[in-house]
């Protein structure tokens, strides 16, 4: 292919052109998204094609910006909760947890959380990064064509998302953490359920490994497709499985342990190419290891409360609020004027379902943040699809783009 | 034989002394008490019936620190700061006798946030939180009080959640200079009350339910309508009189729901009357929301139109016969706008200017004027040196039939029956107000302006101190800012009227007004509302 001198508004120069060689063609702007099946969320790419071949791209993001981080200044910390189920939507309680654990450290309670709740949060975060991980793989299969795993791994999902909906009442939009802690008990029959459910998803992830591992289609597509370098990779500061399948065993749990990760048993499985297969691989296993941490951490949980003693941030019992003027104003104080934070600022960072994910916030002693920033992970990943579909064809843009796992709610925050 | 030189030789009274409250050395006028000595330094002691308006009384004991060499706590709020005093407000006694006394006064709180009008903004809810947030130890009833006594016109007293700190004894005592209040009974069962038969009816009662830390008192005109903390707030200033009592307006859903007093030392103190605060009834009563053509509603180029043609033939036929009412209930830039548009644009004399009657019952030497029009000192510093002439001589005026034409800003305009009949038949009669009362009901063509919570501008009050409005929510419909309208209205007329913000209007006028030169820093800083629960934090 001739070299591409100068690019105006799609069109190519025709005296670059080798006339002997090739037939004369131009560029063109093809618009992908931000109303497409596989922009995930809202998502427009510019793409500059020659043929079926990207040249150049441009990834728009933003289309679903809800201004999370303005509106938390606006909220008290525990008014932020809701907003942040909004962020990844399909892991949302890792992103409860993250955001409690950096308003904690701003409190210095970060050891006091009861280590019941600790492991309620690892319980409920890890089932979370297998739904994360279902809806990747399940979505992405489908875009290239493979009804079945998606319907094979959204039933899975609806499963845990069903349990999740008795644990916290809603089916995804849980509210489910509380600064120092959980708002309530795990429910009496979890343990047996959440045991059953992984059981299950173990038989359903093996049957799709066995529809898709082999199938000539689904490797085709995925093999050698948007490969990584791990250099390049950490250059971009890409984080999580899409970092892992490049060789980097980098994982927020077994480098920076929180909660009760450095009591559980657990592998990082890390690729060698980068390309999307190996992310398509570490995923599937990552969720193994997120079904052994949990069958761990049923078996190892203790009994105790689930949160924090402290009349600075958590709640009175409801019995008390209704009986005593003293329990009735630190509920009212709590709910209108928010958690007293001490003026200073912390970032506190977990391992999200698509990578590190980090809350920055800023306290200056009133009941909201100044500033809460969140490190979402799916933004800082998505700037490195311009340059992953870069020669090569439309259609690859589509298991590169399904294999990023873009949140929109995340990346647009 | 005393000496002549003796007096001079008395060293004169240091008139600051240096205290040292927590470790941190302040200097303080003499006779300054602990508690605003420690505020200074940004320590905040809790206090119930300390009141910075009020006098001391020191009943309350919630302000108690230690101050070195006396064998007690003291109330920091009685203790006056003497040079080289030494206090502590966060040592484990004076922070625990805090606690103990909230932890006393809260024994007989009834649990009342939930129905509490004061909650949200409540003291002891505030305290509480600060202090303490132990749970409650006791285990016996409380005492029962009534909780509905009617204690006159505007206040209602819920009795159980009184905590006696006698503030509104005080406001009463030494604001209206009424005593109107009252302790009955003893310990635990003591109350406030009136006088059997008698009634807390001064005119500046409301008082009572602002320095109420608690909710005992409530205002009847406010009461179970709105939660505090979901209100927003806006400083403005208030429209009931010339006196111009620095307020607060509460609102939300583009609604007012109360004003309340903001202190300003050099106006009203900590202070307003109740009239005052029932002027933003007004805002919601007849209020015009879009231009009307002899009654009709039309669009506003229509309307302007219309109004332009009506003046600029009356103009044409002779200048002499338009006449031009200027508004004291309307801002300093209102009537800048309009008297600038007929002096240099339409080169139109003949001046008049409208507002209220004076209601000299009402006068007191207190807070309330006899001259219930808020910005009539305004209307004459713009306007200079004219002789302003009133409704009663443009009532003769119009008896006398030399007037043709009248462009009124604001339906304030006291006019007799005959007179406003005689208005009403003119050819021209364009009429710039909020509200669809008196002789805008009557206009030719009637132009609906924002009224005074919804605009940015300025006033005088009777002293001359020009204040600053600023814009609560947008005004109803298709209602816009009156130097707006009359910019149009120029505009529509062929003038070269070119204001585009309202701070232009105010800048051109401080600049070309002699009272008003070096006051451009009245305008001030621009202020968005502000949630009520987060006005003390940041907004």
């Amino acid at each position: 292919m001739a070299e591409i001198k100068k690019l105006v508004l799609g069109r190519k120069v025709v005296e670059d052109l080798d006339e002997d060689q090739e037939l004369p063609h131009e560029l063109m702007t093809v618009n992908m998204g931000p109303s497409h099946p596989a922009m995930h969320g809202t998502v427009r790419i510019v793409l500059t094609v020659d043929g079926e071949r990207v040249v150049e791209s441009d990834v728009q993001p933003g289309f679903l910006h809800r201004c999370f981080e303005k509106e938390s200044e606006y909220a008290t910390y525990t008014q932020i909760f809701p907003y942040t189920d909004r962020l990844n939507y399909i892991s949302p309680m890792i992103n409860n947890v993250g955001y409690a654990m950096a308003v904690e450290k701003l409190l210095g309670l970060t050891d006091a959380v009861p280590v019941r709740a600790q492991y309620i949060r690892v319980i409920v975060s890890e089932i979370s990064r297998i739904t994360d991980h279902l809806t990747c793989v399940g979505a992405s299969a489908m875009e290239l064509g493979a009804f079945t795993p998606f319907l094979y791994f959204l039933k899975a999902r609806e499963w845990l998302f069903e349990l999740l909906e008795e644990l916290s009442g809603a089916r995804l939009t849980y509210s489910y953490v509380r600064i120092g802690g959980v708002v309530s008990d795990l429910t009496p029959d979890f343990n047996q359920r959440l045991t059953d459910l992984l059981d299950k998803i173990d038989g359903v992830m093996l049957e799709v490994e066995g529809l898709l591992n082999n199938n000539r289609i689904f490797r085709d597509r995925m093999e050698g497709v948007g490969p990584f370098s791990a250099a390049e990779a950490l250059s971009f500061g890409l984080t999580g499985p899409c970092l892992r399948a490049c060789g980097v065993d980098y994982d927020v749990r077994k480098d920076n342990p929180y909660l009760v990760y450095d009591r559980l048993e657990f592998d990082v499985p890390v690729g060698t190419a980068g390309d999307c297969f190996d992310r398509y691989l570490v995923r599937l296993e990552e969720m193994r290891q997120s079904i052994r941490m949990l069958r761990q951490a049923m078996r190892d949980i203790p009994a105790g409360p689930v949160i924090v003693d402290d009349p600075r941030v958590a709640l009175p019992p409801k019995k008390e609020a209704y009986n005593t003027i003293e329990a009735m104003i630190r509920h009212f104080k709590h709910i209108v004027d928010g958690i007293r934070v001490p003026p200073g600022e912390a970032y506190a960072w977990c391992e999200g379902g698509n990578g590190e994910l980090g809350f920055f916030v800023v306290a200056d002693g009133t009941g909201r943040p100044w500033k809460c920033y969140c490190r979402s992970p799916s933004l800082i990943n998505t700037q490195t699809v311009s340059k992953t579909i870069q020669g090569h064809l439309i259609s690859d843009v589509v298991p590169i783009f399904g294999m990023i796992n873009m949140i929109g709610g995340e990346c647009d925050k | 034989m005393s000496d002549p030189n003796q007096t001079t030789q008395t060293p004169a009274a240091p008139a600051t002394v240096t205290l040292t409250i927590d470790g941190k050395q302040v200097t303080v006028p003499k006779g300054t008490n602990v508690i605003e000595a420690a505020k200074k330094l940004g320590i905040e002691v809790s206090a119930f019936c300390y009141h910075p308006g009020l006098s001391v009384v020191a009943v309350c004991r919630q302000c108690l620190v230690k101050v070195e060499g006396q064998p007690k706590l003291q109330p920091s709020c009685q203790a006056i700061a003497t040079d080289g005093m030494v206090v502590h407000t966060a040592d484990d006694w004076s922070r625990g006798a805090r606690r103990q006394m909230l932890e006393f006064t809260l024994v007989n709180h009834p649990v009342d946030c939930p129905i509490c009008d004061k909650a949200g903004e409540c003291t002891l809810q505030q305290l509480y939180f600060e202090h303490d947030n132990e749970a409650s130890r006791l285990d016996v009833p409380k005492v029962r009080k009534p909780k509905v006594v009617d204690l006159g016109p505007h206040i209602v007293l819920d009795a159980e959640r009184c905590i006696l700190c006698t503030r509104c004894i005080r406001v009463c005592d030494e604001v209206a200079g009424q005593h109107q209040l009252e302790m009955k009974n003893r310990g635990d069962h003591e109350e406030i009350a009136t006088a059997p038969g008698a009634e807390l009816d001064n005119p500046y009662a409301i008082n009572t339910v602002d320095v109420c830390p608690v909710g005992a008192l409530t205002a009847k005109d406010f009461r179970f309508t709105m939660r505090a903390w979901e209100l927003m707030t806006t400083p403005s200033v208030c429209p009931g009189c010339a006196t111009g009592c620095n307020i607060e307006i509460h609102h939300k859903n583009e609604r007012v729901w109360r004003l309340v007093p903001r202190h300003n030392p050099e106006v009203n103190g900590h202070w307003m009357c109740d009239e005052g605060r029932f002027t933003y009834h007004r805002l919601r009563t007849r209020r015009m929301v879009a231009p009307t053509i002899n009654g009709l509603p039309a669009r506003w180029d229509e309307a302007l139109g219309h109004a332009a043609r009506l003046m600029a033939a009356a103009i044409q036929h002779n200048r002499d016969s338009v006449g031009i009412v200027f508004s004291p209930q309307h801002t300093n830039e209102d009537n800048w706008a309009l008297a600038r548009l007929a002096r240099e644009m339409w080169g139109v004399g003949r001046f008049y200017v409208g507002g209220k009657g004076p209601v000299p019952e009402r006068a007191d030497k207190i807070l309330r004027d006899a001259d219930i029009n808020p910005n009539r000192r305004g209307v004459k510093q713009v306007l200079g040196d004219l002789t302003l002439a009133g409704a009663q001589v443009l009532g003769e005026d119009l008896a006398q039939g030399e007037i043709k034409a009248l462009l009124v800003l604001g339906h304030d305009l006291e006019l007799g029956p005959e007179p406003m009949e005689r208005a009403a038949m003119l050819d021209a009669l364009v009429v710039i107000a909020d509200s669809e009362a008196g002789i805008a009901a009557r206009a030719r063509v009637a132009l609906p302006s924002a009224a005074w919570a919804e605009v940015a501008g300025t006033m005088t009050n009777r002293q001359g101190l020009v204040q600053r409005l600023h814009p609560a929510f947008a005004p109803p419909g298709q209602a816009l800012p009156a130097w707006e309208i009359i910019t149009r209205l120029g505009q529509a007329a062929g003038s070269a009227l070119g204001y585009g913000h309202v701070r232009q209007v105010f800048d051109e006028m401080v600049g070309k007004v002699g009272e008003l030169q070096g006051q451009a820093a009245r305008w001030g800083r621009e202020t968005r509302p502000i949630q009520l629960r987060f006005a003390n934090s940041r907004g």
